[in-house]
């Protein structure tokens, strides 16, 4: 069930750039532009999970994929869907990109949808990690690895707000943190 | 530049475009045909029985064969043209072509005794027929570079592929106008053959004659 509205906001997604892109090639400057800046954003997102979103790359792909969206805007087919064709240009590009750095690696092959997602895989997986292993913990050692380590409350403030002594705080926070490098060991090994 | 300023470039130069691309590919189509018509008059002529050899169905086997390669490499240049768009059809009218030539020339040599079979597939003309439909069809696979470069190609050696097949069916089927060659056999092996030299170049070739 999850998925439904995931699956929605695509289907939007599709549906508001290609209305937009089919008025940009009636001769539609407006439209035209707010296609191509809904596109630079989803891009964005598309080229930095696929390069690191640091890379100084990312920004010269994002506006090359724009010309070529702009200069061969003709190629577009209204009678098809718009998220093909924009997936398959972006990811012409990334091909090219890794082929004129010299890089060995491949541009993976995904569902056009790919485009759209605005989540980072990488960095939910590592959410996801935490949580599992924090859900392991005593339910005093959780709050405290939340508190200090995750929201960055100091030793005083936990302190606070959990009504232990600082020095009951430290030695917690001392066992819990022993009692995750444990568990990862366990996981790795 | 900035993205934000680089939109409103690009905004500022919108034009109406549509059938873009039907235009381009009938500009290709046009001279694709006008040039391979050219290169054989030049280089051979036209077969001195061609009214005649127009009421025969060895002429219209060979020209139907052809003229639907030309097609199916029409269909998938139109498609292979276009980024993501899926591009079966033109494969399979090309394969269900030849199959159809190649039962043709099975049912023929079936009817003759086995001692005839290597005159019927040889003919007069086998070692020239592949390099002339290549030579005629030179002109016709520039056209359809020219236009697959004014496309989008994201599958650069398929759609090389593709341009050879159009302009080696445009070629086979002018050089039928010349050609005296009557064998559905001779068809199936020779003229395929003659055919397929450019959509193999194409397809070697396409990752670099292609690139955008």
């Amino acid at each position: 069930m999850a998925l439904r509205p995931r699956a929605k906001r695509v289907d939007d997604v599709e549906r508001q750039l290609k209305d937009l892109m089919i008025r940009g090639l009636a001769g539609d400057a407006a439209a035209h532009a707010q296609m191509l800046h809904a596109l630079a954003g989803r891009l964005r997102g598309y080229f930095g999970r696929r390069l690191g979103t640091q890379a100084v790359d990312v920004e010269d792909l994002v506006q090359e994929t724009l010309i070529a969206v702009h200069r061969k805007g003709h190629t577009f087919d209204p009678r098809a869907p718009f998220t093909p064709w924009a997936y398959a240009i972006a990811r012409h590009k990334l091909v090219d990109h890794f082929r004129k750095v010299g890089s060995r690696r491949e541009a993976p092959l995904e569902a056009a949808e790919a485009l759209w997602s605005t989540d980072d895989p990488a960095e939910q997986t590592a959410r996801g990690d935490v949580a599992r292993l924090l859900s392991a913990l005593p339910e005093r050692q959780r709050r405290l690895i939340q508190d200090v380590k995750l929201t960055g409350l100091s030793i005083e403030e936990a302190s606070r707000a959990s009504g232990l002594s600082v020095a009951n705080v430290k030695v917690t926070l001392h066992r819990a943190m022993k009692a995750l490098a444990r568990r990862v060991r366990d996981a790795n090994g | 530049m900035r993205t934000d300023e680089l939109i409103d470039l690009l905004a500022g130069v919108v034009r109406p475009s549509r059938g873009a691309v039907a235009r381009v590919i009938g500009i290709a189509l046009l001279a694709a045909i006008a040039g391979s018509f050219v290169v054989m008059m030049l280089g051979w002529g036209l077969r001195p029985d061609l009214r005649a050899a127009l009421s025969t169905s060895a002429y219209w086997m060979k020209t139907v064969y052809t003229a639907a390669i030309a097609l199916a490499g029409l269909a998938l240049v139109e498609r292979l043209g276009r980024p993501g768009a899926r591009a079966r059809f033109g494969w399979l009218v090309a394969a269900a072509a030849f199959a159809i030539v190649a039962l043709l020339a099975a049912g023929e040599l079936a009817a003759l005794p086995q001692t005839q079979w290597t005159r019927d597939v040889m003919g007069q003309t086998w070692s020239r027929c592949p390099f002339r439909i290549a030579v005629i069809a030179l002109p016709a696979f520039g056209a359809t570079l020219w236009a697959l470069r004014r496309m989008a190609p994201t599958r650069p050696r398929l759609a090389g592929a593709a341009a050879g097949l159009l302009a080696g069916g445009v070629g086979a089927t002018v050089y039928g106008l010349y050609c005296q060659e009557t064998a559905a056999a001779f068809t199936a092996v020779w003229y395929t053959l003659g055919m397929l030299v450019w959509a193999a170049i194409g397809a070697a070739f396409g990752g670099r004659l292609l690139r955008w």
